[in-house]
């Protein structure tokens, strides 16, 4: 298992470099001119070119990533072409506001999602199955956007009981967090559902019943085990999703958190920022993976790393 | 010699699917005495097992119901049994195995934690004892290295040893009837004979009851007492186990009994019983058998024969002996 995890964590490397590939040709891909948004509109020509060469902008695209890979090796992620401040600073700033929003919206996600998708699974076609899969649809068909400004309008304007925006206290969390975390909720709820009703049709549930069990045990300990696999597959992937920070969210709710940062740093053209936070994404993802390969194992002594 | 522990009378259950009604079983009537072996047999779909899970009464997570009859077991009426009581009486009084060994174990649980549920459940044990007890049930059924495969998954045995460990959880709170479904037919031959000594020896040494639910005529001479032989959810014919093999009346039996293969003769191929089971759709009116009966005669066509007693102990369904049984009147 250590050496499997190992091997695992080495492998982060290359495909980091690739990745890193991508999104610097990417990010230069996007159409617009960053010497001319830092120099100002109002800049001459000339001063516009100077600024140019001062960001290093007017050598070859090999040239500029190069020396940004051998900056990144070295931990350097650069300097903000908008703020001058390093990129790091930047993105730590950024970075804990949604990763507790995102830890946030996860624990709703999967405690309603799993509640709703066992119910629904085990009163298949009775009215709690519909009511459930009614919610599940509607919390993945409803725009985030509509559902916060709802909220918004409800328990901050009418009620007054949440901050309308910010994260100053951990009422501020509340409202964002239940945002994201119905789509998520919905998603986890339809796969808990659809995993469990094949696993109760198994016959070790079956003979969990003729044990004398009662049916609360049978599901929740010897079905909900077993059924957890996808579940977890696609809990990751969300994870991944809200740690890239939800740019509509954030900015309904003006929360200080990556998907603003990004959707700032990708109008102002700011480089460094969009390429380092294109990278942390993937790392992010790549971790997460390893964590769901892991809780794998936890949840099904079948499967083993060697 | 005549207390009765499990006693069932005209058990019918019907499947309701969305293509209608489906009698899997029509009026099955069979009993168990104490520590008696009664073996179930019949072809496929003639309701054995249907009239197991109801005894158990599984249904409650398929479309079947049981819609008319009684079943007793020692003195109690399973049918009209709280939920709560019932469950008291799965795993600890009536006990069951299945066909599949491979697919009736948790594969994430511990095999101690499976065994050890029912234990600490029925029996009140705290955690120490439950595994005391697991690890005595084990080395009781024959499974080596009891105190190592207590800790491991079922994944990492095979067909016959997770037989094994279904048994030594069946037994393992003392059951006073064992249903056995099938619980060879998954199996190699030569670890069939092993799970049937040890199933036998089991017996012997507790009293248990146990229902063998089989196909296998084998099987049924191998451990019943006596059979019970079901055709298109009724029973056709119940004797004692020699009478079965020696003198078996009702023409499905005999088709039964003529389709085991023979060393001794040998013949082109194997005797069979033409034709099928009729599906439900189309059950024939009058004797369920008698569109592949060679002896079937106009009455066999019109009018359904009753489960007569045509012996001490022999009781056939079918209208040869019928007449027989009226002339002598």
């Amino acid at each position: 298992m250590f050496t499997y995890l190992m091997r695992r964590l080495l492998g982060v490397v290359p495909i980091l470099l690739i990745v890193s590939i991508f999104v610097f040709l990417f990010v230069h891909l996007i159409p617009g001119d960053p010497a001319r948004l830092v120099a100002g509109p109002d800049a001459s020509q000339q001063d516009v070119e100077l600024v140019r060469e001062q960001l290093g902008l007017d050598k070859p695209l090999a040239v500029q990533y190069i020396a940004f890979v051998g900056k990144l090796l070295q931990g350097d992620l650069g300097t903000s072409m908008k703020t001058n401040r390093p990129v790091f600073d930047e993105i730590a700033a950024r970075f804990m506001p949604t990763f507790w929003l995102t830890v946030w919206s996860m624990a709703w996600a999967i405690i309603f999602g799993l509640l709703i998708g066992v119910i629904s699974a085990t009163k298949r076609n009775k009215w709690q199955d519909y009511a459930g899969m009614f919610g599940a649809v509607s919390g993945i068909s409803l725009p985030s956007f509509w559902l916060g400004l709802m909220l918004i309008q409800l328990f901050s304007v009418k009620l007054g009981l949440f901050p309308t925006g910010g994260n100053d206290t951990w009422k501020g969390y509340v409202l964002p967090s239940l945002t994201l975390g119905a789509g998520v909720a919905a998603v986890i709820a339809r796969f808990a559902r659809s995993s469990l009703m094949d696993i109760l049709k198994e016959d070790y549930i079956r003979t969990g019943r003729a044990k004398g069990l009662k049916e609360n045990i049978v599901v929740w300990k010897h079905a909900l085990k077993n059924a957890m696999i996808p579940v977890i597959t696609m809990t990751g992937l969300q994870f991944g999703f809200l740690l890239g920070g939800s740019i509509v969210v954030e900015t309904v709710f003006s929360w200080p958190g990556l998907g603003r940062l990004l959707i700032d740093s990708v109008s102002f053209r700011d480089y460094p920022v969009i390429q380092a936070e294109l990278l942390l994404f993937a790392l992010e993802f790549i971790l997460i993976n390893l964590i769901v390969d892991i809780l794998y194992a936890v949840m099904n002594p079948q499967i083993r790393y060697e | 010699m005549d207390n009765k522990l499990l006693e069932i009378e005209n058990l019918k259950t019907y499947f309701f699917t969305d293509s209608g009604r489906v009698p899997a079983v029509n009026g099955v009537d069979l009993f168990i005495r104490e520590g008696e072996t009664l073996g179930i047999v019949g072809e496929s779909g003639c309701g054995k097992s249907v009239t197991s899970l109801s005894v158990m009464r599984l249904l409650a997570h398929t479309p079947g119901r049981v819609v008319d009859g009684s079943i007793r077991f020692a003195g109690m009426d399973l049918l009209s049994l709280p939920e709560s009581k019932m469950r008291e009486i799965r795993g600890n009084e009536i006990a069951m195995i299945f066909q599949e060994p491979m697919t009736s174990l948790n594969p994430v649980y511990k095999i101690g934690d499976q065994i050890g549920e029912a234990v600490r459940l029925h029996l009140k044990y705290d955690k120490k004892k439950a595994r005391e007890r697991v690890i005595q049930m084990l080395k009781l059924v024959g499974i080596p290295r009891a105190e190592e495969i207590v800790d491991e998954y079922p994944h990492q045995l095979s067909g016959g040893m997770r037989q094994r460990i279904m048994i030594a959880m069946a037994m393992s709170c003392e059951p006073k009837l064992l249903i056995a479904d099938e619980p060879t037919t998954a199996l190699d031959v030569t670890i069939q004979a092993q799970i049937l000594d040890l199933m036998r020896k089991l017996k012997e040494e507790r009293g248990t009851a146990i229902m063998l639910i089989t196909h296998d005529l084998g099987v049924v001479a191998e451990m019943c007492d006596r059979v019970v032989v079901m055709y298109a959810g009724k029973v056709v014919e119940e004797a004692d186990v020699f009478d079965i093999f020696e003198n078996p009346k009702h023409p499905y039996t005999q088709g039964l009994l003529h389709s085991i293969p023979k060393l001794r003769r040998k013949t082109e191929r194997l005797q069979s019983i033409p034709g099928n089971v009729p599906t439900p759709g189309n059950m024939p009116s009058g004797c369920k058998f008698a569109p592949r009966c060679s002896h079937a005669m106009d009455v066999c066509r019109e009018q359904e024969p009753d489960l007569l007693q045509i012996a001490s102990g022999h009781r056939c369904r079918c209208f040869l002996y019928q007449n027989d049984l009226a002339k002598e009147a």
